[in-house]
């Protein structure tokens, strides 16, 4: 008799772990992308089809090489064939595709975004909220690094949606920071962002040669904290701090070293893939989703964490 | 001709370098007019001199290379792969350079061979080349697992003086004394000249072509690497920045010349004062707008003074 009831709990408790896992089984999902080249992409891509095929969908990835074109005619042929269940679009702005997108919801077939953006008739996008990464790195630089005084440099680049960002969150914060003075912002060019940074700071720390005139300098995104902190380095001026954003692995390992660049954050993108695949599982559940942006949050790299960030 | 237009036109741009380090010389007495600051310039302006060595060969045989900035970018890329790959370090700055060659004397080739505009070739190669680059790294800068030195031929120095600055010294001279003193010289400036006559007096106007872009692509080439050894990681897109600054600092050298060609000690000026410029009015802490709208203001305001000089102005 024991046994007995042993083996029917076995059972009942497999079958509930089926059907927790069954919902996504044999669902059709296209994971579409003009970037399957670059890191990130290619990171969330292989996440999120690892996640959806270990929850039984059948993951599809189509990558079109830098082709926008491509990339709607893609989808339009997935709205007529009819046959996927959903679309998830990574790193590939949905404005741009606006018309073939339509033709996806008219036909039914959800459509995610997974650091894209978000259009009228998608489900949800996954995404940083770059004003959160901007004042985070802001406020950890003013309060826990500078200890609420002295001066900042800011090399920032407005002209990119997410970077412009990260610079409103430094330009809100400062202003409640009456004892630290920004002594200039240098618009630094993307095209070789590491160089161009280390001859700004380069003429800036010669402008301001008196050791501790500059407190810290702020950098919207990695590579000019990369070449600010070469700068500093050969400066021999090891007292100026020195934050950045993105956490890319250049900037990981000058974190790990321990000198002049102390912090950046890191994107998560794995989070991004997390919400995806749990937002469209509640969906096939037939659950209530929120439509709209749905933001991973990101985390802080120091010193002390640095470790977990090294590849 | 009266004496202020004769000094306009000898001494023109010489006069307005001079006239720009004196107002950043005043207005930042205790760090611009230093040795520190002017080995720093040195070494921030090498890398464009290098390549804008390039760009002057080239123009010399009125012609354009459009590639020079991918042809730069790719030079990193390749040199950083070769040696994330443990490729020996020397051979890993050797091939690249090999390659560049293949790379500029068929634009060359093209040209000559099949008398292309050398903005259509070069503009095509230029396309090219960022596919390669594409396809080499999937667009992402190269940074990992590069060795230690690796970096050595970008931040070396002797004492103070930075091997960048050495370098671009011997660039220099070596090019200078390539274009004033030997036949190579002497013809590019001929088929710059005149092409028919050229031609008519015997001169291999093909072969010319080939080794001028062949230059060019190997001196942009050199400072894709120095520009990934001097950051430690090479961008896709590294090259890029410097290609129309290279261009504005060789038409800017031509008003050096008394005949408006273009020399390479007139290419070393034009850098000068675009470095000169970005350092000063980077030290006078002025926004970066209006460091575009002075410099850009400068350049024309350089090449007005000098065809005034010349009296062609009208």
């Amino acid at each position: 008799m024991k046994k007995l009831v042993s083996v029917v709990l076995m059972l009942m408790l497999a079958l509930v772990s089926v059907s927790a896992v069954a919902d996504m089984a044999g669902k059709q999902v296209a994971l579409m992308t003009p970037y399957l080249g670059s890191v990130t992409t290619n990171q969330m891509v292989e996440y999120m089809k690892a996640d959806l095929e270990a929850r039984g969908a059948v993951v599809n990835v189509i990558n079109t090489n830098n082709d926008f074109s491509k990339l709607a005619s893609e989808v339009e042929n997935i709205a007529i064939a009819g046959q996927t269940d959903a679309i998830v679009l990574v790193s590939a702005d949905p404005s741009q595709i606006a018309n073939q997108l339509q033709e996806a919801f008219d036909a039914g077939i959800p459509v995610f975004g997974c650091d894209s953006g978000f259009i009228e008739g998608m489900q949800v996008n996954a995404t940083s909220d770059n004003y959160q990464m901007g004042s985070l790195i802001v406020h950890y630089l003013f309060d826990d690094l500078m200890g609420g005084k002295g001066t900042v440099i800011a090399l920032t680049h407005r002209p990119h949606p997410g970077v412009v960002k990260r610079c409103e969150a430094f330009d809100d914060i400062i202003k409640d920071y009456p004892d630290i003075t920004l002594i200039t912002e240098q618009h630094v060019p993307a095209e070789q962002p590491i160089n161009d940074a280390q001859a700004i700071v380069e003429n800036l720390l010669l402008a301001n040669a008196e050791k501790d005139s500059v407190t810290a300098i702020w950098a919207a995104w990695d590579e000019p904290a990369i070449g600010a902190t070469q700068a500093l380095k050969e400066a021999g001026r090891d007292e100026v701090i020195v934050t950045g954003v993105d956490g890319n692995q250049q900037a990981v390992a000058l974190v790990a070293e321990g000198g002049n660049l102390k912090a950046t954050v890191a994107q998560n993108f794995k989070g991004m893939g997390e919400i995806v695949v749990a937002e469209m599982e509640k969906l096939f559940n037939g659950e209530e989703i929120v439509k709209g942006e749905q933001y991973a949050p990101a985390t802080i790299i120091t010193m002390e964490n640095v470790a977990d960030f090294q590849e | 001709m009266s004496k202020l237009k004769k000094i306009f036109q000898a001494y023109g741009t010489l006069l307005a370098l001079a006239v720009i380090t004196l107002v950043f010389s005043i207005l930042r007495p205790s760090s611009f007019f230093t040795v520190r600051n002017l080995i720093n310039i040195s070494r921030q302006i090498s890398l464009m001199v290098i390549i804008s060595i390039g760009a002057t060969l080239v123009m010399s045989i009125n012609e354009f290379d459009l590639s020079i900035g991918s042809m730069a970018s790719l030079g990193g890329v390749m040199c950083a792969l070769m040696a994330v790959g443990g490729m020996p370090l020397p051979l890993c700055f050797l091939l690249p350079v090999l390659i560049s060659l293949v790379v500029g004397w068929v634009n060359g080739w093209i040209i000559a061979r099949f008398r292309v505009l050398s903005f259509i070739t070069t503009l095509g190669m230029s396309t090219v080349l960022s596919g390669v680059i594409y396809w080499l790294t999937g667009g992402a800068t190269v940074f990992q697992n590069i060795p230690q030195g690796f970096s050595w031929l970008g931040t070396y120095k002797f004492g103070d003086i930075p091997l960048l600055s050495v370098l671009m010294v011997i660039f220099v001279i070596l090019f200078a004394f390539i274009m004033r003193h030997t036949v190579l010289g002497r013809r590019l400036y001929a088929i710059g000249g005149n092409e028919e006559t050229s031609k008519i007096a015997g001169i291999n106007v093909g072969l010319y072509k080939n080794i001028a872009f062949a230059l060019s692509a190997v001196l942009s080439c050199i400072t894709g690497m120095l520009i990934a050894s001097r950051v430690g990681s090479a961008n896709t897109t590294a090259g890029d920045g410097y290609f129309l600054n290279s261009y504005a600092a060789v038409f800017i050298g031509c008003t050096v010349s008394r005949k408006g060609i273009p020399n390479v000690l007139g290419t070393l000026v034009g850098c000068a004062i675009l470095g000169i410029l970005s350092n000063g009015l980077t030290m006078l802490q002025m926004p970066t707008y209006m460091q575009d709208i002075i410099t850009g203001a400068i350049i024309i305001l350089a090449v007005i003074l000098q065809k005034l000089g010349k009296g062609d102005a009208k």
